[in-house]
């Protein structure tokens, strides 16, 4: 949980001598860099892709450059065209009501009526993937997608970072 | 020390800047208005309607630009920024820049040509992007002064030299100066006035709210613009996103107020409620289709000013919805629709689409004048407003330097023009001793006397550029005009307005011997008083003069069928000539002023007209009914600001009583009055006369005691039940036993706002707040409860109510569905109330319960009236010349008033209403004469039969019956001219100067003549 | 129909006063009753409540009701009542102060069992050694069936490597598979990085119990092992 990191060595002040980041941060980083090289060729169906911001990542962490960074690696990696946003968005989206430890707290009906409205706005976007860069949300949005009737895939952003790579013995061998 | 400088900087040329001006140069002194963008009108200029009128506000507003524009003791500097003020009291030394306009004021006739051709188009910011204007622009079509401006940022000339210039080629007055550079230039004078207004909160920040990222979320200002005719979508209501015209449209109240957390402003807007009200019903009139829905969304609904709870009942009764309720994030829908998701008190979500969302934003400072401020070392509060202190509402930190208008705090219209004509009298009581020093004087030479001559007629055809020639054939009206019986000289001018053809006209008149002038073209509106002006220049009487309004009623509405619009401009010519026949020259009449003032009342706002007054020089007498002075401020503890009333009013009165100038009568009331401004005559019960000019009128009010029926509340009956005055009297008495109390409660809206008394008291939930707060420093553990409607601490006085709730204040609403309940439980107070979020009942057990009872128009207040001829409210309260704008002024002439009679106020704007309405007497009193109205009604004794209907019509008291004749007569120095009496006089015994029998029917025969 | 009469005969309003002791900007009185945070919480309705009678509750000291509602956990703490309000008030931090008065054994039982087994370890419980089999384990296997990644890393406790990588428990535990592609990703860019064998799991389900010293103790244990490797940035997989 990137927030119980964050947060509990500001709130603490634990001493530490090294940074903390996330991980979504460090994609865009090295992308932008050109240590990490993407190509969304692969994408030739046109998979619609949207995300989810964690409240935990977004709001409550980094806020809206996270969620810049987390729309640019999918935009890369899926391509620009591919990519659907959901409103409300970036550090005013909603929470999927996994987190706060829910999953873990029992009471499913209630999980997943709040979850309801997170359902509705995926929907809405017509994606065909979901990006869950947290793992409550994963977990949830997994749930209410299946639970509702929901038709797109939930996945992390790893898996299709790695399907983009370009890497260097298949640019020998491959396209260029 | 020298003499003070007689003159005063107003920076701002708002609504307060030019109030603030035309009073101070009307009272002697030479005003430099400084103003930033290339015309006056401020953001009063941009708005559609103004509440709660509804009249429109260019409509308003443009007679005052215009008088300021013209005014010979205003020197109107546009473009221009105050760099440096230094220097203190009565001698100031002010640098200014003044920005290149490029096109020279003096030559430029506003043709417009320029703007046609010029290639170069960019968002207008008087629109607020909506729509777009030229690089060579007028900033709106009724702009002071009407002259044309280059803007250096988009103009493709001034950023490459040798592109374009278009402009200049086209220009038929050769007025384009591409030259042109700032000039910096100083100033002396005696005193500064800061009148530079708000900027709407930009709400982009807020991203809950969709602005900027869904087309159909405008902000209150923007949808002002498509509100207004001169607007982007000329008055239609479009919506941004397709120009459909919008058939439900919700309002949020509180964007950028009453946030402390994303908008960081912790004050109430103060205007936000009214003008979202003001546009769900001109929105409603506005709607073609007629059944538009309009839904605010609203914290505490804030109409706390008068007339505004009258305006707010009025709303709902035509069907617009408030619903006490915020949303949180603005959701799209289909077809750029919009849906709000709201809980509702019970906390049940609703969904509601809409077709335009308006966010009523907040009011603060520009971060310009913030910078200005700190440059100046003038004090800002933490809202970065300019601070000022409650008794002196309209002083900065810096001596010498005077506050009006929104800069100091939120505020609506009236409050600012008040506050304007206070700043005034603050710079002009400084400065009295050099007034008309600085002043200039139009001089004319002697009218010739026409009265033996025979008509001869100039008529003088205008093309307006090609505004009437393009649809107009003026040739052939001129040609015609030549042939009318009388005419001797008849022209075409491309611009009659301009100053060389004005010039021009003056010579022809001498040369031709001309005693008649007719002039063909835009609109008396704006253009009479100049071409009357050249008459008198040219030595004969203004009032041969008419004009034909060729351009505004003819050209510009009948473009599509030339002929007809030139044969109707024919008629209108040709009728013009028929009035102008028959004019006579009129007297230019003035009434001799007595250089005193009478106010009644020695309350606050008495004692301070009275001493404003009479520390400029002025002789006053102080009429009081009561043998001591200081009025309601006796039984007031403390103003919000936490400042203990007792030590103000002591200094206060001890300065009243040792001011030579000030005659008091104490015990004493008015018995009779004559007369009019100038010259009134007044009779007091002690027997004594008084001759005065003027007089104001501040006889307060009273405070509500509910003794019986619905809004008792155990008043009278358990000693524990207190009005807010009463509780006063505790904390000026240092009353111990309130410390130990456990509990306490208010309840607001104690007979106001309740079907007998309509209104709202505008005091009370400060008043009462600031007591609870009182209640909390006497005893920090005592719980507190506030029973309450709608919380209106408007303005700063929010941070009062944030500190009660801060404290741990509780504050439960009610409504009249569901009033409290209270009764005596065997001597102990008991009262239950529903708490509508957790719709639960709440019982309550206070040992002491205050009642915020209403503030109330003093019974004996319309026998006063009527002797001073003033109107009423419904309420009873005293009615002013003009909600809006004359907010100090009575229609009667010379009659001003102040404090609570006209209706509940706090201290601070009652001390402002105060210097205000010694502002406006000033303007009187500094003068030996005052104009008065020539176009006056006559009575023929022969025809007059004495049936009195006509003093029965007369709105200002001008028709009297003469008690030996039995015949009407008329007060020359009162009538203005109407025409009331002229239509009620059964007998034809009534005309009016000018506007008789002969003049109009000649016109109408004349119009007849082509049928 | 007779309401609910709730007789205050002096607002005691101990949980919010307790609360204003722990948090001394929870602004609970600052409240205007607006609704604007009922408005945009996806947990109104839920257990009849919403965030502004939440708050209502407290102010009106209806202590009970407070502490007997099980909408404490489908408030998520999320935050976006607090992102919006005009008086900003983190009526997720209030909440997470009410977690913490429950007494331990009333609380959703799987959640505190998580955050004790955090303190022992990781959040699922697996024994550290298994954790380090299961990523030797995966790497050996991608290694010998996709040549073009034979010598892709994983390393565990590599002291000085310039990142430290955490890895939210779920993935050894459930689905090792999902371990590979950050670690090809990593491996691509050229990324010196190191995973640990304790404290490893970057999971936490202590900052929802309500016990702040779980939370620190936690939080604390992951900090000592970063520094202890000597490590420039500690990667969260989130």
């Amino acid at each position: 949980m990137f927030y119980a990191t964050l947060e509990g060595l500001r709130r603490f002040k634990i001493p530490h001598n090294f940074e903390f980041i996330s991980v979504i941060s460090l994609y865009a980083k090295l992308i932008r860099q050109g240590r990490l090289r993407v190509d969304s060729s692969w994408n030739k169906e046109g998979l619609k892709f949207t995300c989810q911001d964690p409240c935990k990542l977004v709001r409550q962490g980094l806020g809206d450059v996270v969620a810049e960074d987390l729309r640019f690696v999918i935009k890369a990696v899926a391509g620009e065209e591919n990519f659907v946003d959901t409103w409300p968005r970036l550090s005013n989206n909603y929470c999927c009501g996994g987190g706060g430890g829910a999953l873990q707290a029992g009471f499913v009906e209630n999980r997943r009526r709040y979850g309801r409205l997170k359902f509705e706005q995926l929907s809405e976007t017509g994606a065909d993937v979901v990006i869950t860069p947290c793992h409550n949300c994963h977990t949830q949005i997994l749930d209410l997608c299946d639970y509702y009737g929901g038709k797109w895939k939930t996945t992390h952003l790893w898996n299709w970072l790695e399907k983009a790579l370009v890497l260097e013995d298949r640019d020998e061998t491959g396209k260029e | 020390m020298d003499r003070p400088k007689g003159s005063v900087l107003v920076v701002g040329g708002g609504i307060s800047g030019v109030q603030a001006a035309l009073d101070l140069a009307d009272s002697g002194f030479f005003v430099h208005l400084v103003e930033k963008s290339s015309a006056i009108g401020g953001s009063m200029s941009q708005l559609d309607k103004t509440f709660p009128t509804n009249d429109c506000s260019a409509c308003i507003l443009s007679p005052k630009l215009v008088e300021a524009g013209r005014h010979l003791n205003i020197n109107l500097l546009t473009l221009s920024e105050v760099l440096d003020i230094q220097g203190g009291p009565g001698h100031m030394k002010v640098r200014i820049r003044k920005n290149p306009r490029y096109v020279d004021t003096e030559k430029c006739i506003a043709c417009g040509t320029c703007a046609e051709k010029c290639p170069k188009k960019v968002p207008n910011e008087f629109d607020l992007g909506l729509g777009t204007r030229k690089a060579i622009y007028l900033r709106y079509p009724q702009a002071v002064p009407l002259k044309y401006a280059i803007d250096p940022e988009a103009c493709i000339y001034l950023n490459k030299p040798g592109r374009c210039g278009f402009c200049k080629k086209v220009c038929p007055s050769g007025a384009i100066n591409f030259d042109d550079r700032p000039e910096e230039m100083t100033l002396e004078v005696g005193s500064v006035i800061l009148a530079l207004g708000f900027r709407p909160y930009d709400p982009s920040a807020l991203d809950f709210t969709g602005y900027k990222n869904f087309k159909n979320v405008v902000t209150s200002m923007e949808f002002e613009r498509l509100l207004s005719p001169s607007g982007p979508c000329m008055g239609h209501m479009e919506r941004p996103s397709d120009k459909s015209e919008p058939q439900r449209i919700a309002w949020l109240q509180c964007v950028g107020s009453r946030d402390i957390n994303r908008a960081c402003h912790g004050y109430c807007s103060s205007v936000c409620c009214m003008y979202a009200i003001k546009q769900a019903v001109i929105a409603k009139e506005h709607s073609k289709s007629g059944n538009l829905q309009s839904s605010i969304f609203f914290m505490d609904m804030r109409t706390h000013g008068k007339g505004f709870e009258a305006y707010y009942d009025r709303a709902r009764e035509e069907g617009i919805r408030f619903k006490r309720a915020r949303v949180h994030t603005v959701l799209p829908a289909k077809d750029d629709n919009l849906v709000l998701r709201y809980s509702n008190e019970a906390g049940e979500l609703i969904d509601e689409e809409f077709d335009l969302v308006v966010l009523s934003v907040g009011l603060e400072t520009d971060p310009e004048v913030i910078r200005l401020c700190h440059d100046l070392d003038i004090e800002l509060d933490q809202d970065n407003f300019v601070a000022t202190s409650p008794f002196s509402p309209v002083a900065t930190s810096k001596p010498g330097i005077f506050v009006c208008g929104a800069i100091s705090e939120p505020k609506d219209i009236p409050q600012s023009v008040m506050e304007a004509s206070a700043a005034a009298c603050g710079a002009g009581g400084m400065l009295h001793e050099a007034r008309w020093t600085q002043t200039k004087k139009k001089e004319f030479p002697p009218e010739r006397n026409v009265y033996s001559e025979p008509p001869r007629i100039g008529v003088f055809v205008c093309s307006c550029g090609i505004n009437i020639a393009s649809v107009v054939d003026v040739n052939e009206v001129t040609e015609y005009a030549r042939k009318l019986p009388g005419v001797v000289f008849a022209q075409n001018n491309l611009f009659t307005c301009s100053q060389d053809t004005i010039n021009q006209m003056a010579e022809t008149i001498k040369k031709e011997r001309l005693n008649r002038v007719v002039v063909a073209s835009c609109t008396p509106r704006t253009h009479e008083p100049l071409f009357q002006e050249t008459l008198r220049e040219a030595g004969i009487n203004k009032f041969l003069f008419e004009m034909a309004n060729i351009r505004d009623q003819d050209s510009w509405v009948h473009q599509k069928w030339p002929e007809k619009a030139t044969e109707k401009a024919k008629d209108l010519v040709r009728m013009a000539v028929a009035k102008v026949r028959g004019d006579e020259p009129l007297p230019y009449n003035h009434v001799p002023v007595t250089k005193k003032a009478l106010v009644i009342g020695a309350g606050v706002a008495g004692m301070v007209s009275a001493l404003s007054l009479a520390e400029q020089g002025f002789p006053v007498c102080l009429v009081e009914r009561k043998e001591i002075l200081g009025g309601h401020a006796r039984k007031f503890y403390r103003t919000w600001h936490g400042r203990v009333m007792k030590e103000y009013l002591e200094e206060l009165i001890k300065r009243v009583e040792s001011n030579p100038n000030i005659d008091l009568e104490l015990g004493t009331t008015i018995e009779d009055v004559s007369g009019s401004v100038g010259r009134f005559k007044t009779t007091l019960s002690n027997g004594k006369n008084v001759e005065h000019g003027v007089a104001i009128v501040a006889v307060g009010a009273e405070s509500f005691k509910p003794r019986s029926g619905p809004w008792n509340y155990l008043y009278g009956k358990n000693p524990n039940v207190h009005t807010l005055l009463e509780l006063d009297q505790r904390f000026i008495k240092d009353d111990e036993g309130l410390k130990g109390l456990k509990q306490a409660a208010f309840i607001h809206c104690v007979g106001s706002r309740v079907p007998e008394r309509p209104y709202c008291s505008r005091v009370c939930c400060t008043h009462a707040i600031d007591q609870a707060l009182k209640l909390k420093e006497l005893n920090p553990d005592m719980d507190i409860f506030m029973l309450y409607r709608d919380i209106r601490t408007y303005g700063k006085r929010e941070h009062l109510y944030q500190e009660a709730r801060e404290k741990g204040i509780v504050f439960i609403r009610y409504d009249l569905e569901h009033l409290p309940e209270v009764w005596d439980d065997d001597g102990k107070i008991v009262i239950e109330v529903e708490d509508q979020i957790i719709g639960k009942r709440v019982r309550l057990h206070p040992e002491l319960l205050v009642l915020a009872s209403a503030v109330r128009p003093r019974d004996d207040v319309g026998e006063l009236s009527k002797l001073f001829k003033c109107a009423m409210t419904e309420e009873g309260f005293l009615l002013e010349a003009h909600m809006k704008l004359r907010p100090v002024d009575f229609a009667t002439d010379g009659v001003y008033l102040a404090g609570l009679c006209h209706y509940p106020k706090p201290v601070e704007e009652t001390i402002a209403q105060a210097q205000a309405a010694a502002s406006r007497a000033a303007m009187v009193l500094s003068r030996d004469s005052v104009p008065a109205e020539s176009i006056t009604a006559e009575v023929n004794p022969m025809k007059c039969t004495g049936c009195a209907v006509c003093t029965k019509v007369c709105a200002y008291h001008a028709v009297v019956m003469d008690g030996k004749t039995g015949k009407a007569v008329v007060d020359t120095g009162m009538c203005k001219g109407c025409g009331a009496c002229v239509a009620a006089c059964r007998s034809d015994a009534i005309t009016l100067k000018n506007l008789g029998n002969e003049q109009i029917m000649a016109a109408v025969e004349a119009a007849m003549e082509s049928w | 129909m007779q309401k609910e009469i709730v007789d205050l005969s002096s607002i005691r309003a101990r949980v919010k006063k307790q609360i204003e002791g722990a948090v001394p900007d929870a602004k609970i009185d600052y409240c205007l009753t607006c609704g604007l945070c009922a408005s945009g919480c996806p947990a109104t309705g839920i257990e009849g409540l919403d965030p502004r009678k939440f708050l209502r509750l407290l102010v009106l000291g209806q202590d009970d009701e407070i502490l007997k509602t099980n909408w404490i956990y489908s408030c998520t703490m999320c935050q976006r009542c607090k992102y919006a309000c005009p008086m900003g008030i983190d009526v997720g931090r209030i909440v997470y102060e009410i977690r913490g008065m429950r007494p331990k054994d009333k609380r959703p039982k799987n959640l505190q069992r998580s955050c004790d087994l955090q303190k022992q370890s990781n959040s699922t419980g697996i024994p550290n050694e298994d954790f380090v089999w299961v990523v030797k384990d995966v790497l050996e296997e991608v290694r010998q069936n996709e040549p073009q990644w034979r010598d892709l890393k994983a390393p565990i406790d590599k002291k000085g490597a310039r990142y430290y990588l955490n890895q939210n428990a779920k993935e050894p535990t459930v689905e090792p598979e999902e371990m590979v592609p950050l670690w090809k990703i990593l491996h691509v860019a050229g990324i010196d990085w190191t995973y640990s064998s304790k404290w490893w799991d970057g999971a936490n389900y202590c900052l929802f119990t309500g016990d702040p010293e779980d939370w620190e103790y936690t939080v604390r244990k992951q900090a000592e092992v970063v520094d202890a490797l000597g490590c420039r940035y500690y990667i969260n997989t989130e």
